[in-house]
């Protein structure tokens, strides 16, 4: 699997993957008037690449400073997704929820996320400075 | 002559009202980023707190977001679509507010009026939970119905709504949220 980045647009986020490390990032703000436009492509990517992860270690590094009520919806989906992975599957998947000490806003959606999950780790990671 | 007098009177009806953008007429995802960035631009300057401008923010994009989807006045052309509304952010009486306005179907009164009473009557905790609920039951379409509650659960007083009877078809919708 390649690394490949596709670069923010005024309305979604810039999102990244990295073969070396096995990192995937979004980061940027995300409020596309048709959401199913940005996520189709990276969840059709996403599916194809967790089927062949193995037991490797996956990385997701999400730092959005604003998203709309569609893209949390989406959100919800994909950690919904990595949350099966790992319940069905074993896969090894971390979630990093990057935000700004202080954008409460990102930091309560990301509280909210972490309260609903189960077996996916996900971690509240707060950038001072 | 008298025209542009009236576009004077307009004006002052604006800084009457603490109008700091306000919009008119056919409006596209593309002039909606506009408007944010010199909306954010502009409270910036008046160092407004970035929590504050986030939350004002997030709110003007979810109301003109509906307008964009839901408007019953739209142009489609080969990008996708226009859609009519009228779009107003303001400071008055110790806050901000959103005002957001498009034509709706007659039809869509009824179900609206039900959704944001319902939401009226809730506190924030049972907010947060019945946001949790229908994130979860909801497909993700093009606006996901999130919407409503995202507004009601950062507007700092109940949300506003009412419907102008506009002919026998149609009515037209505003929504306000505060913060």
């Amino acid at each position: 699997m390649d690394s490949w980045k596709t670069v923010a647009t005024k309305y979604t986020p810039e999102i990244y993957f990295d073969a070396n490390t096995n990192i995937l990032g979004l980061k940027g703000e995300s409020y596309p008037e048709n959401i199913t436009e940005f996520s189709s492509p990276l969840f059709s990517w996403l599916e194809n690449y967790l089927g062949n992860l193995g037991k490797k270690n996956f990385t997701i590094n999400i730092e959005l400073i604003y998203f709309n009520s569609s893209s949390s919806k989406m959100l919800l989906d994909l950690f919904d997704l990595l949350e099966e992975e790992v319940n069905d599957n074993n896969k090894n998947i971390v979630v990093n929820w990057i935000y700004d000490a202080e954008n409460d806003a990102a930091q309560e959606y990301g509280e909210e996320f972490q309260e609903d999950l189960e077996v996916l780790t996900f971690n509240l990671v707060r950038k001072t400075g | 002559m008298k025209n542009i007098n009236n576009l004077f009177n307009l004006k002052e009806k604006c800084n009457k009202q603490g109008i700091l953008i306000t919009f008119y007429g056919f409006i596209s995802q593309e002039l909606l980023v506009e408007i944010g960035y010199t909306l954010k631009s502009r409270m910036q300057t008046e160092n407004v707190p970035s929590t504050k401008i986030t939350k004002i923010f997030a709110m003007f994009v979810e109301q003109t977001q509906n307008i964009v989807h839901y408007s019953a006045e739209k142009i489609f052309n080969t990008n996708g679509g226009l859609s009519n509304g009228i779009v107003v952010i303001g400071y008055q009486d110790g806050h901000y507010y959103v005002l957001c306005g498009n034509k709706i179907d007659k039809n869509s009164i009824e179900p609206l009026t039900q959704k944001l009473t319902f939401l009226h009557d809730m506190d924030k905790d049972e907010l947060k939970s019945y946001y949790k609920e229908q994130r979860k039951k909801e497909s993700l379409t093009k606006g996901a119905g999130l919407g409503f509650i995202e507004l009601a659960r950062k507007s700092s007083k109940p949300i506003d709504f009412n419907f102008q009877p506009i002919d026998e078809h149609f009515s037209f919708f505003s929504l306000k949220t505060y913060i």
